[in-house]
């Protein structure tokens, strides 16, 4: 399976120095990208054209629900043509978003589609955020702030040209927003790619340690500015759960809140497993359930992190109590029989 | 369903039996009796709506609303779109009251 990782960020943020420097290195020489052309954006184009041979731009528009099918039929393509030999094979999948771009479609468009899904899976979401214009874009434009929600990874970058002291202000107020990706630094050279394209969930041989960095960030996070537009919360369980009901009820309160349900990730204690099971999604979409074969830290029991827009932790967990609570319903006649 | 549209349709991942890798050790539950346990809990929470589901062939649900109408849905992610077209308006996990209405008939169960 090929991992697609996602680019995105606002417009000016350092997407394509960012790429243009990862292609650049001989690690990445088996990289596949696909940019997207908006407006003066499609300068990306142009430089991304000289580092990489397997570049495709998409025609037009934004990578969002309009043009998915694109998206669609240029990750087949790719596929394809690597298969038959027209171009080199590729062992990573870059889509770099437009500056405006909702990046969840993406995830979707890799998850859903039949074809895609079986050759291709989902990597990690890297957001780049504009050291010195970062702070005023967030405040002034909601797909910023969504864009920082999503991600697994965020990069400040341009910090060379700001003080270490608003690095680490911005960095507070991305935290706030998203307790659960890493953040780094770039001053468009020295950044660690092997955390922003290598480690992630997909990878069994680097699962529990991702697993194990989203925990400490969401246990040092977790209880963050509630008043930001958005913020993260825990749901921890002591016990083992059903995994039955926790679907069927993740199924529910997706389809009822899915668009303010920017991310979900757990760790599981479940009836079902011997071993602890990994769940993640971005929006309405949820992974395949993953295979941990131990536990990252001593501690037992499950954890799911939330990273909502306005959805409230009491809420949630009394929902997810009741649903838990008719498993042992359900189970009863059969464990009297 | 052809042969060959089970083959290339798209396993949801509530199910355990499609993601036998995840799930270790023998607690997994056959295929038939992960569909008869979430069909039960299902069903106990659209009590209150006076709505249920049931298994169709170990490949499909069908959900009954109060009056008679049907839907037949692929999955467990399909349930509730089916639950507000059936129902007429949406369906809230995190209604108060629906998780009330889950409590007590919950606790006439056990």
């Amino acid at each position: 399976m090929i991992p697609v990782h996602v680019v995105t960020g606002f417009l000016g943020s350092g997407k394509t120095t960012l790429l243009r420097e990862v292609l650049a290195r001989p690690d990445f020489a088996d990289t596949a990208v696909i940019v997207n052309e908006f407006g003066e954006v499609g300068l990306d184009h142009v430089l991304l054209e000289e580092v990489e041979e397997g570049v495709l731009l998409l025609e037009s528009g934004c990578i969002c629900c309009t043009i998915r099918s694109d998206l669609q039929e240029t990750i087949r393509d790719l596929q394809a043509r690597a298969a038959k030999g027209a171009i080199p094979r590729f062992n990573r999948l870059i889509v770099e978003t437009t500056g405006l771009a909702d990046p969840a479609p993406i995830v979707s468009t890799v998850v859903a589609e039949p074809v895609i899904r079986n050759h291709f899976r989902i990597g990690n979401i890297i957001c780049t955020v504009d050291g010195i214009a970062g702070a005023a874009t967030l405040e002034a434009q909601p797909e910023a702030k969504k864009q920082v929600s999503i991600a697994d990874r965020i990069l400040i970058t341009k910090t060379d040209l700001i003080q270490p002291a608003a690095a680490i202000a911005l960095a507070s107020r991305l935290s706030a927003l998203n307790a659960l990706a890493d953040i780094g630094r770039s001053d468009g050279r020295d950044f660690d790619a092997d955390l922003l394209f290598g480690v992630e969930l997909g990878d069994p041989g680097r699962r529990e340690a991702e697993v194990a960095r989203w925990l400490a960030g969401a246990a040092a996070h977790g209880d963050h500015d509630h008043s930001a537009d958005a913020h993260s919360f825990v749901l921890s369980y002591d016990r083992p759960i059903d995994w039955i009901a926790f679907g069927i009820w993740l199924t529910a309160l997706l389809h009822a809140h899915g668009e303010r349900i920017l991310r979900v990730k757990g760790l599981l204690e479940l009836r079902e497993s011997e071993t602890p099971v990994v769940i993640h999604g971005v929006q309405h979409v949820v992974h395949p359930p993953l295979h941990l074969a131990r536990w990252p830290t001593e501690e037992r029991g499950s954890k799911i992190v939330f990273i909502t827009r306005g959805v409230e932790e009491t809420a949630v967990r009394q929902s997810l109590d009741r649903f838990l609570e008719l498993a042992a319903v359900a189970d009863a006649p059969a464990d009297a029989a | 369903m052809c042969g060959l549209c089970g083959l290339l349709g798209v396993v949801h991942w509530t199910e355990t039996s499609a993601h036998a890798d995840a799930f270790t050790g023998d607690r997994r539950r056959t295929i038939r009796g992960e569909r008869l346990h979430r069909t039960k809990i299902v069903n106990a929470a659209l009590a209150p709506l006076r709505m249920r589901l049931s298994d169709f062939q170990a490949s499909n649900y069908i959900l009954s609303s109060p009056t008679g109408r049907r839907e037949i849905v692929d999955d467990i992610g399909a349930v509730w779109g089916a639950v507000e077209r059936l129902r007429g308006r949406p369906l809230d996990p995190l209604d108060p009251g629906w998780c009330d209405a889950i409590a007590e008939q919950a606790e006439r169960s056990s």
